[in-house]
């Protein structure tokens, strides 16, 4: 015999599929799941469908969006002549925060992995350099990963981008705020030194 | 739980959950293997940029009993291949490394021949900004010291001395064929590019590097040593497809 009943055990593994979802979590959550009312598991299914049908990419940034264009590139408060680039939707929730960025985006939808076989054609870099032929864009930022990968990206974009007399900034790296220098290893602290600025 | 300790190169790593990693090592006294490395996106990571793709790091790992997955608990890094990774073609040719060595040595087998081949090839990819010659370099020694090199100079089917000729393969080949055996194989690997391997075999990589060999001319070996790495792996590599067009 089966450890759960077939439709159990199928919601248990498609929960598993889940990131960061092990058997237990999935187990438990089938089974908060099973105890829900029917009204809850219709809403949770709803939503989970809407996101499918109605979520698409902004047609100018990439973005995750509803209406194309997104909320960020159809708003005229935002200024239009400074670009954040960054890999991925996530990327763009984390500026936000600062609430200090006010200037538009544009996702890459990763960066340069060899490893995982993305090179340049592989990331949204055509619409970017589309973009950039208005001639309104004054500043781009790279906020990719301070990894080598994002590291990568970021020295390709600005090889690409410099050349058409666009200023090319980079996110600071270095040490984390609320640590001490003294746990901090060398490729960190050289970054940190390498992005110093005067105060 | 034992605490050991290790120098290691750190191949690859994995997303595991939320801000856990896997990590892909070759390790100089543990040979290769996998471990995991708690919190290691976080900012705050203990491990700062140790775990980035070739570091060269000294690690200490708990070993428990009946376990495939080691645990990390800390490193620091020897020496860093994070900044020459900044230009892209470089970053592909030392993931090359990285994807190959992974996929072709076995787990938990030191090898110290093999991982400082591997240091001496990154060392090198960092100091000349060419990716031909350290890894043609590094796809010999790797075949070789895997017992798997072909023989360059005699053909794989009927044995034939190649001599001035040039030898053929084609995808998926482990070995060069003759004019007569070749059929569809449509690459080549000239005569006097094959003589390289007299000429890199008694040296250094260094030495041999600074004995100045056009870079062009190695290609062609490399290619052929490439083909050879993926055939043994049963596999395609990743990376191999984005070298193309490089120097
Ligand atoms: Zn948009
Ligand atoms: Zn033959």
């Amino acid at each position: 015999m089966k450890d759960f009943a077939e439709p159990l055990a199928r919601l248990i593994d498609e929960l598993k599929r889940l990131p960061g979802i092990g058997q237990k979590s999935a187990q438990r959550i089938a089974f908060h799941l099973q105890r829900a009312s029917r009204e809850d598991a219709e809403r949770l299914a709803r939503a989970l469908i809407e996101v499918k049908d109605k979520i698409r990419l902004c047609s100018v940034c990439n973005n995750l969006t509803e209406l194309d264009p997104c909320g960020f590139c159809s708003d005229p408060t935002r200024a239009a002549d400074v670009l954040c680039v960054v890999e991925s939707p996530y990327n763009v929730v984390a500026i936000e925060k600062t609430r200090e960025y006010h200037g538009l985006y544009h996702v890459l939808h990763g960066a340069l992995s060899p490893l995982q076989g993305i090179g340049p054609e592989q990331l949204k870099l055509k619409s970017l350099l589309e973009r950039l032929k208005s001639g309104k864009i004054r500043e781009i930022i790279v906020a990719t990963n301070p990894n080598v990968e994002g590291e990568a990206t970021a020295i390709y974009l600005s090889k690409l981008i410099k050349p058409l007399g666009i200023k090319v900034t980079r996110i600071a790296m270095g040490i984390p705020v609320g640590s001490e220098l003294e746990f901090a290893d060398e490729i960190t602290m050289l970054k940190a030194l390498e992005g110093r600025r005067e105060i | 739980m034992p605490l050991r300790e290790t120098e290691a190169l750190v191949l690859r790593t994995y997303r595991l959950g939320e801000a856990d990693k896997i990590v892909s090592l070759f390790t100089r006294r543990m040979g290769r293997l996998r471990a995991v490395a708690s919190g290691a996106s976080r900012p705050k990571s203990r491990y700062g940029s140790a775990l980035e793709p070739m570091s060269y790091i000294r690690l200490w790992i708990f070993e428990r009993e009946n376990r495939d997955l080691l645990r990390i608990n800390s490193a620091e890094i020897i020496e860093s291949f994070f900044d020459m990774q900044k230009d892209y073609r470089q970053q592909v040719a030392t993931q090359y490394v990285a994807e190959a060595a992974e996929l072709f040595l076995p787990e938990r087998e030191v090898n110290e021949r093999a991982f400082r081949l591997i240091l001496v090839v990154l060392r090198a990819l960092k100091r000349t900004g060419e990716a031909t010659r350290p890894l043609l370099y590094f796809n010999y020694w790797l075949l070789r010291l895997g017992g798997v090199l072909p023989d360059l100079e005699s053909c794989g089917n009927c044995g034939r001395a190649l001599g001035d000729e040039a030898g053929y393969y084609g995808e998926g080949s482990e070995q060069l064929l003759c004019a007569n055996c070749r059929r569809a194989a449509p690459y080549q690997v000239r005569a006097t590019t094959r003589g390289l391997e007299r000429d890199f075999r008694g040296l250094s990589l260094d030495a041999w590097i600074s004995a100045g060999p056009a870079a062009p001319e190695c290609k062609e070996l490399r290619r052929f040593l490439e083909e050879v790495v993926e055939s043994h792996i049963g596999k395609k590599l990743v990376t191999r497809s984005l070298l193309a067009g490089d120097t």
